[in-house]
């Protein structure tokens, strides 16, 4: 019997699940379990490790992920896995919940690392608290036990020798009260801002619109992408939301990251934690950023970038 | 005429806390505020009775001395605010807070729309909204970025992956909301003053059937070390100079 289920969107994100899911499962000592509704995508988890897949039925076009549901609870209430781990994307994090609320089953939320406490015989989660000041570390009581988990969080699962996984088709109907009437894609940016080795991050003391090019010349300068800060992706919408930095958004590990008129705020500041040069500059001397910078100038960007172009321009030359 | 609850959670303004010695969260000189992204939800219900008519009222789960977020919340339009309130009402998680806020709604508040934020700025653990709609058993559509009411259902924008799904449902609903949803409005002095002559209706333990349990125990908690020994550069090419020095040294260009 499956005792580890993972679930994700995306087959990239399964895979990453499979890879902490096979350790968990070793651990716990039960089989693997995927869910997905793809039958590629299926062959694709039981080439990365899962025991067993479950393939659901196909949506039909004005269907959400949420009509998976009461097929998926169903499932657990039969089943009684010890631990179901789900990708966050926003439809997964939704998911998810429901499904815990559903079976009343305890969740730890974005969680950046997990364990097993073969003591307590519970899954241990690490997950951040008030906007990233804090790291909480939960268990859950009772089964099953949920975990959502970051895209990228994990590297992906490496393909195994096939070792003649399970392919379970699941009957029943999806079905939920919200329809879907239309997708509507937006901008995507085509970088992962993850994997950037540099990052310029524009906030909001970036007044025009316009000077964006200047950060973007400075990205190219140093070799890296554009990053941004919540409000510049959601209110301004001058940038596409994937490139947003922090709790929300990306957590990003680059040689070298540059805030112009960012002010630093815990949730933008957890997502800058693992870079190995902070730099900012802020007008505001107190502006929190500064507190984790390794390098700061208290000025204006509108002065200060073109020197800095200009600077940067000169040494690359 | 939609009736629209608004769920608030009253928190610790992050801001506040420092980092004690070994590791630990440094508590001692906080204040509280309404989780950032319920005033978006306040804002909205707002926005939609001015567009629609129908009734606006928040509430809360909190400890009985958490009541300046009463007045907060009511400053910012609702008319009216339940407070579900218990000393032991503290640190509660996700499972319990879902369960304790459907208990007090069923049979007591009439709803065509429950409103909650994405997250929560203390936990952002994202998951009382969804699972009080399942407590309900309502529809829950998450990450709304527009809201309209048309007639007896809902048609709401929500973020995805990709970008948008327009979802629509029949009322009543649980939505949660993301903070580009709209701009929440800074109350005024008349706004105060008009709030506390507002009703607030109290809803105890003993009210409730309880008991409600912990799905999740907090083993322990940790500050996240995010300072750096940050050294400073004059605003001037001088400054920018050695900027740039420093890096090329650090062999970070
Ligand atoms: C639950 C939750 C999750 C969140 N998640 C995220 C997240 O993932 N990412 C994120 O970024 N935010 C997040 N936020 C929002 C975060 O709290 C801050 O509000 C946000 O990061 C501030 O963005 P900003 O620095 O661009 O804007 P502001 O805070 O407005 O700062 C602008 C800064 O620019 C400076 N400035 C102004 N003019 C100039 C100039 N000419 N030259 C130089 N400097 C100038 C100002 O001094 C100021 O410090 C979250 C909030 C909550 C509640
Ligand atoms: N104690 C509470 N009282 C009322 N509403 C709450 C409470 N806690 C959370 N909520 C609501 O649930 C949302 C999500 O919270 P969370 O699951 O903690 O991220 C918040 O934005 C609020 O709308």
């Amino acid at each position: 019997m499956a005792g580890v289920w993972i679930l994700a969107e995306y087959i990239e994100q399964s895979k990453e699940l499979l890879n902490v899911g096979r350790e968990l499962a070793g651990q716990v000592g039960v089989e693997l379990a995927a869910w997905t509704w793809s039958a590629d995508w299926a062959d694709e988890c039981l080439a990365h490790g899962a025991d067993e897949v479950f393939l659901l039925p196909p949506l039909s076009a004005d269907q959400g992920l949420d009509a998976y549901i009461p097929i998926i609870a169903e499932k657990a209430r039969t089943i009684m896995p010890e631990v179901i781990l789900v990708s966050s994307t926003l439809r997964g994090k939704e998911l998810a919940a429901r499904l815990a609320g559903r079976l009343d089953a305890g969740m730890a939320s974005e969680c950046q690392g997990l364990r097993w406490d073969g003591e307590k015989n519970s899954l241990l989660a690490e997950r951040l608290l008030y906007g990233g000041a804090g790291v909480q570390t939960v268990s859950c009581l009772g089964r099953p036990q949920i975990a959502t988990v970051p895209p990228r969080t994990y590297e992906v699962a490496s393909r195994s020798e096939a070792k003649g996984g399970r392919l379970t088709e699941i009957s029943g109907q999806p079905s939920s009260p919200v329809v879907i009437l239309e997708h509507k894609s937006r901008e995507h940016q085509t970088q992962d801002i993850t994997r950037a080795k540099a990052v310029v991050c524009v906030g909001r003391g970036m007044e025009n619109q316009q000077d964006l090019e200047k950060a973007r010349e400075l990205a190219g300068l140093i070799g890296g992408e554009v990053g941004c800060t919540r409000p510049i992706a959601e209110e301004m919408h001058w940038m596409p939301e994937d490139t947003c930095i922090g709790l929300s958004g990306k957590i990003i590990k680059p040689d070298l990251y540059i805030g112009l008129g960012v002010s630093g705020q815990i949730q933008h500041l957890i997502g800058t934690r693992d870079a190995r040069i902070v730099c900012a500059v802020n007008t505001d001397e107190n502006a929190p950023i500064f507190a984790g910078a390794d390098y700061g100038i208290v000025g204006d960007i509108n002065e200060i970038l073109p020197m800095i172009l200009e600077e940067i321009g000169a040494v690359k030359k | 005429m939609p009736n629209i609850l608004c769920c608030y959670k009253w928190v610790i303004d992050e801001a506040y806390i420092r980092t004690g010695p070994a590791q630990a969260l440094d508590m001692s000189v906080v204040d509280y505020k309404i989780s950032d992204y319920d005033k978006n939800a306040i804002e909205e219900a707002m926005l939609l009775q001015e567009k629609f008519g129908g009734s606006v009222a928040a509430i809360t789960i909190g400890r009985p001395d958490d009541t300046k977020g009463l007045k907060d919340a009511l400053s910012r339009g609702p008319q009216k605010a339940y407070f579900v309130n218990d000393p032991s009402f503290e640190n509660l998680e996700p499972a319990q807070t879902a369960a304790i806020l459907a208990d007090a709604i069923t049979g007591r508040i009439e709803y065509d729309l429950i409103l909650c934020g994405e997250g929560s700025s203390d936990l952002y653990a994202q998951q009382v909204g969804p699972r009080l709609a399942e407590k309900l058993g309502i529809p829950c559509i998450s990450y709304a970025v527009s809201i309209n009411i048309e007639g007896s259902r809902i048609k709401v924008e929500r973020k995805t992956e990709e970008g948008l799904e327009v979802a629509a449902a029949p009322l009543p609903v649980l939505v949660t909301v993301a903070p580009d949803i709209n701009t929440p409005r800074i109350p005024g002095l008349r706004d105060t003053l008009a709030a506390s002559k507002k009703p607030v209706e109290e809803i105890g333990l003993t009210d409730l059937p309880g008991p409600y349990e912990a799905r999740v125990q907090t083993v322990g908690i940790k500050a996240a070390s995010l300072t750096r020994n940050g050294q400073k550069f004059s605003a001037d090419k001088a400054g920018v100079k050695a900027l740039v020095e420093a890096l090329q040294k650090d062999g970070a260009l």
